[in-house]
């Protein structure tokens, strides 16, 4: 579980887990680590709940526990609950959760909101824009958590796959994300376990953390 | 690779991408032709306003204490009036069984119990606070006089969730990104008194200063939050030299709380405390009485209190109610409470008498209370989140010998003053 801060993200877990829910931290830092079992038609799904983040750098502690837990250990799927009512920024960490690799699904929470507004979105074009599920809810209602539930069961049986999404950065920035890619492809271990041309953009964004794990896994 | 590039690589990926997520917008949301100004937008005119925004902040935090203490005092009132009838009647099984009883174990949980309606109250508040967007503009319109002491907005919200419990104030600190604007928060958070400290000033300011006890209550909250301002000004100056961090602070809408979330949150908070009262406070509370009954108390109370001379309250069961009020600060009265064998109703008399302090001596001991060491369970929460032995030990030591220092001037210039 995955999202803005001020998404709706604890009461959409909420409305999963109910009371079934375990607090600790995570390992090494000191940011809050939430998990709850939700039994959905026979299933036992285990929830983590992830700090909640505007992006995916390495610039806090939260952010490099959100995606570390979404590369390292390769979720069966990952739900991004979003602010219908401040849906730019909201939609940045999708993109970024999308180009990850992750295998997402779109909670598009406070509706309600965004209808009071005047903002009229459209949840199916968005779904087939990006290639990921796309859930509209109001969570402190309670509602679309069903729905949302039958996405996730979708996606975790692979019944649904979710492409890698691909943003074009310009012929200049798209040259050397492709070199990069080939080299790293080459390096080995790491490359396996993140998408390559993820770690490319990240290498250009200048991420410490994926700067420092290129280093190591090439000298050792 | 860089050379190309330049310093503008990651704004060149971070403005694709926000093109890409502007065109997906484009697509999928149809806005009305005038962007209506909301009612969230409507009230932060108000509410963040330059004028108004600091006054009505003022407001709403003496109305939260108002709230916490008018409705957990009949609360507390009724605890203590049960816990004494318990006592009461244990005490008469006699002999030590009956002493531990009612001294012990009955008068050690009641102790602890007895801060669980303000406690909770003042969570609740803040929960309702925070879930309707409220602590956001509070830490906006406090930001600019936070840069002032070289901490900013988001620094607010941990300090004043001191004010119930410095625990959960020095976790809250975790949204602060800047290390060192995080440290200095940590640092100074125990001088924000908590909500285990009001019974030592409701009971002196009560007996010694009778008539403006709440004036002087007041004050003692004023004096930590102006001592943890100048600390933080004097850290951001020396060992955590930095200009603190500007940001963008986000300001959710307004959103009506719902019961659930503040049940929620209260009990996330209060849960902590709870478990903190069930075990160690109690544990404490026990053993105080076990090491009074066989005399050692006296003895290390003497070693320990000609330290306190020159503060006014050199008397060696004010050393001890100190020294076991580092394992939490619920057993400074409690331990004098057991050392008396008093009520609380009489506690004050008793003290007086015992101890022969003056107002000043009670003062002074107040100020003491405010600022010297946090409680362990504090320590032990900023070792944690530090992840290192090297602040709490520093807060050990800086802040008693902070406490120290304004206890003794108090007393001294105040006896000066007095003649």
């Amino acid at each position: 579980m995955a999202g803005n801060p001020n998404s709706g993200k604890t009461t959409v877990f909420n409305n999963l887990t109910g009371a079934r829910q375990h607090v600790g931290n995570w390992p090494g830092v000191t940011v809050e680590k939430k998990e709850g079992i939700c039994r959905w038609k026979s299933h036992n799904i285990r929830i983590v709940d992830l700090p909640g983040v505007y992006g995916l750098t390495a610039y806090s502690p939260d952010e490099i526990v959100a995606r570390n837990f979404i590369v390292e250990e390769k979720p069966d799927a990952v739900v991004d609950v979003v602010d219908a009512s401040n849906l730019e920024r909201n939609l940045y960490l999708v993109v970024q959760l999308l180009e990850m690799g992750a295998r997402l699904i779109v909670a598009l929470n406070m509706m309600d909101e965004a209808a009071s507004r005047g903002y009229r979105i459209d949840a199916e074009g968005l779904s087939h824009l990006i290639g990921a599920p796309v859930v509209p809810m109001q969570a402190n209602r309670n509602r679309g958590t069903l729905e949302l539930l039958d996405e996730i069961a979708k996606v975790v049986n692979r019944e649904m796959q979710i492409p890698q999404l691909i943003v074009n950065y310009g012929r200049e920035v798209e040259e050397e994300i492709a070199k990069l890619e080939r080299h790293i492809s080459a390096a080995g271990e790491l490359a396996r376990k993140y998408p390559p041309r993820w770690l490319a953009v990240k290498l250009l964004e200048r991420d410490q953390q994926i700067v420092e794990a290129l280093q190591t896994s090439e000298h050792g | 690779m860089e050379s190309i590039f330049g310093d503008e690589c990651e704004t060149v990926i971070a403005d694709a991408r926000y093109g890409f997520v502007a065109g997906l917008l484009k697509d999928i949301v149809r806005k009305p032709p005038l962007e209506r100004v909301t009612l969230s937008d409507q009230i932060d005119m108000l509410v963040i306003s330059r004028w108004l925004g600091l006054p009505l902040l003022l407001v709403v935090m003496y109305l939260t204490f108002q709230f916490v203490f008018r409705l957990s005092e009949p609360l507390m009132n009724w605890i203590s009036l049960v816990f004494g009838q318990l006592g009461v009647i244990a005490s008469g099984i006699g002999g030590w069984e009956g002493s531990l009883l009612a001294e012990g174990v009955i008068g050690g949980i009641g102790s602890v119990l007895i801060f669980v309606p303000p406690i909770f109250l003042l969570f609740a508040a803040i929960s309702v606070l925070e879930d309707c967007g409220y602590m956001a503009r509070a830490a906006f319109v406090t930001d600019k006089v936070m840069h002032k002491i070289g901490l900013h907005g988001r620094s607010f919200i941990p300090l004043v969730l001191g004010f119930g419990c410095n625990v959960p104030g020095v976790m809250a600190t975790r949204t602060i990104e800047n290390t060192k604007d995080r440290i200095t928060t940590i640092l100074v958070n125990p001088f924000m008194s908590c909500g285990a400290r009001l019974p030592i000033y409701v009971l002196l300011a009560g007996y010694f200063f009778a008539g403006h006890a709440g004036l002087v209550v007041f004050s003692m909250y004023a004096v930590g939050a102006a001592v943890a301002m100048l600390m933080a000004l004097a850290f951001r100056k020396s060992i955590l030299r930095g200009t603190s961090s500007h940001f963008v602070m986000e300001l959710p809408p307004y959103r009506l709380p719902t019961l659930r979330g503040i049940l929620t949150h209260v009990w996330e908070r209060g849960r902590l405390f709870l478990k903190k009262a069930g075990t160690f406070i109690f544990g404490v509370v026990v053993l105080i009485w076990l090491v009074d009954y066989f005399g050692a108390l006296e003895p290390v109370g003497r070693a320990i209190a000609p330290i306190f001379v020159p503060c006014g309250f050199g008397q060696w069961e004010a050393a001890v109610s100190l020294m076991f009020g580092f394992l939490a600060k619920e057993v400074v009265v409690g331990t004098m409470g057991t050392l008396f064998a008093a009520e609380e109703g009489v506690l004050g008399q008793a003290i007086a008498t015992h101890l022969g302090w003056t107002p000043l001596a009670a003062l002074a001991f107040m100020v003491f209370c405010v600022l010297y060491v946090p409680c362990i369970a504090t320590v032990a929460t900023i070792k944690s989140e530090t992840n290192s032995w090297k602040w709490p030990v520093f807060t050990v030591l800086y802040t008693t010998a902070t406490a120290w220092v304004a206890a003794t001037l108090i007393f001294q210039i105040g006896g000066l003053l007095l003649g």
